[in-house]
């Protein structure tokens, strides 16, 4: 007789307890975002106020909040992520039409090339480049970050493509070459109007992956090149309001994203975002 | 512009054999001197020291400094896939049999999480977790605790409940993806003839299921091994991961050749499940998850 009442019971705080460990880290960098004084053992913050929001922002300047203005590393973000998006899909786009569409030798080792970053470590490849890109002399520089950027996001920007031009059947490509129309027609006027949603989902999961991307930036950028996530990582050591303000900052894309492409994501776009 | 299309048709159409290799030249010789050139040097450097060559000595010297962190990364990326599968499979489960609005709310907001990065869930877990953080203040509050002495989590406690936060709901993801395109017919079949929803996860579910749960967690134990964010923001005590090991060992003593036995260890700690995966994915041609 317990069981009846006891299984929804155990239902409700199975969901509360899902709920909780879910938004409790989220609503605890909201908190100390606004938090001004927050000590223990208060559950919420005792003075809340925008100052560490403000000075973020670079609208005030006062040496008492222990922030910086996050522009010089939002503008180092978007000069680097925007060049690594365009041409991680210059480089994306044609290799992905090659694998979806056409008849290729060594297939599958090609395949593999481009899977192996996603389920082996990239942390020693990054390791290892150090040396070679001092000795080019790109480390630490805004190019080099841009590099490796693109290299953590080709894998993405490759297969989501692939997958958006797979989608498209055969047949329609080949009822407009059987009316007289050239392979490039073909591809312009037939492939790539369908395929452009899944480039889109794939171009702007590539800019996310890249405005994002911690592990690369940290060996080959540090500590010359100050991304929003280098900012984020410095300033989680000495404060958790500015720290918590930067997090939230770089919360947005990732958001935007997701509804964004809510209705045209599918698993297989997923891959390993952020990380 | 007419001469240019009739170039292009032609060199298009001549030269079909080439064009494939043509388009796929820039990213792969990308990938090639970017990645796998690293990759390769990265095992060689790892037998190499000094003027040595081959050597073991990295792997011993790895071995006798790192022996408990990396016993450490194997438990937590054990630990963290199991649980990820069994969670995640909980939540997919119940998100594919309730039809009640509760499961749609914690369908939709278990989605939010796959998609932020390791770098925010690490400062959050470092807010949300740290000695006198939100958890440990709302646990003193409910006198579950004392906040002289609270919970310490920037240890595998916090590790896993970091990984989990993400690859709980990814686990989820991808098989509730399968789960949909289970016909309903079979669930209700079940049902007439009294089966209890345990039945019907465990005996029609699951089996049907079986390959999405194992690309699940054979892509959890991959990133669990691979991530170094998390564990460099969050593990404050020893033991911590190996991929925060591989930085201590280049940053501060520029030790390349015990850095890449680490790497290399890694390698072969994700070498299983990722040859599966790879296996998988190059035979049937998946484009997927």
């Amino acid at each position: 007789m317990g069981i009846r009442w006891q299984k929804p019971i155990f239902k409700a705080l199975a969901i509360g307890l899902f709920v909780f460990i879910v938004v409790g880290p989220l609503s605890s960098v909201v908190l100390w975002s606004v938090a001004i004084k927050w000590y223990w053992p208060h559950v919420l913050p005792q003075e809340i106020g925008l100052a560490y929001w403000k000075q973020a922002l670079g609208l005030q300047r006062d040496w008492a909040i222990a922030a910086v203005s996050i522009w010089d590393a939002f503008k180092n973000s978007m000069i680097v992520s925007i060049v690594a998006t365009v041409i991680t899909m210059a480089l994306a786009i044609p290799a992905a039409y090659a694998l979806a569409k056409l008849r290729l030798p060594l297939k599958a080792v090609f395949l593999l090339l481009f899977l192996m970053p996603k389920v082996f470590p990239q942390q020693p490849i990054f390791v290892n480049l150090l040396p070679v890109f001092t000795r080019w002399g790109l480390a630490g520089t805004l190019p080099g970050v841009m590099l490796i950027h693109i290299l953590v996001c080709l894998l993405f920007g490759t297969w989501i493509s692939t997958s958006a031009f797979k989608a498209i059947p055969e047949s329609l490509e080949e009822a407009a070459r059987s009316v007289g129309a050239t392979r490039w027609q073909a591809f312009w006027r037939i492939l790539m109007p369908l395929a452009a949603p899944g480039l889109l989902v794939s171009t702007v999961f590539v800019f996310v992956t890249s405005l994002t991307e911690f592990t690369g930036t940290f060996f080959l950028g540090l500590p010359f090149v100050t991304t929003l996530p280098m900012l984020l990582y410095s300033a989680s050591g000495y404060n958790m309001q500015f720290a918590s303000v930067l997090a939230l900052v770089l919360l947005v894309p990732s958001l935007l994203f997701m509804v964004l492409t809510e209705r045209i994501f599918r698993p297989e776009h997923l891959g390993s975002l952020g990380r | 512009m007419r001469s240019g299309r009739s170039e292009v048709k032609r060199r298009w159409g001549g030269a079909s054999k080439l064009l494939p290799l043509l388009l796929l030249f820039p990213a792969v010789s990308f990938v090639l001197v970017l990645y796998l050139y690293p990759l390769f040097s990265s095992v060689i450097r790892s037998f190499t020291l000094g003027a040595q060559s081959p050597t073991f000595a990295n792997y011993l010297k790895a071995w006798a400094l790192y022996k408990k962190d990396i016993l450490f990364t194997v438990e937590v990326a054990l630990l963290g896939t199991f649980l990820s599968i069994v969670l995640g499979l909980a939540l997919a489960c119940y998100a594919r049999i309730s039809r009640s609005r509760a499961a749609r709310f914690v369908n939709s907001l278990s989605r939010l999480t796959i998609f932020l990065p390791y770098v925010i869930v690490g400062q959050m877990m470092r807010s949300f977790l740290a000695p006198h953080g939100f958890l440990n203040v709302i646990l003193a509050n409910m006198k579950v605790i004392d906040l002289n002495s609270p919970i310490q989590f920037f240890n595998i406690r916090g590790l896993l409940l970091g990984f989990l936060w993400k690859e709980v709901p990814f686990v989820s993801f991808i098989v509730l993806s399968s789960l949909q395109v289970v016909d309903e017919r079979y669930l209700e079949a079940a049902r007439s003839v009294g089966a209890k929803t345990r039945h019907i996860v465990l005996s029609i579910l699951i089996p049907m299921i079986k390959p999405a749960i194992i690309v699940g967690g054979v892509l959890t134990f991959c990133t669990i091994v691979s991530t170094f964010t998390l564990p460099y923001m969050l593990v404050t005590e020893s033991p911590t991961m190996v991929t925060v090991d591989i930085a201590h060992r280049v940053t501060y003593f520029r030790d390349y050749g015990v850095a890449n036995a680490l790497g290399v260890f890694l390698y072969l700690l994700a070498a299983p499940m990722a040859i599966y995966y790879l296996r998988r994915m190059v035979g049937e041609e998946i484009y997927g998850y």
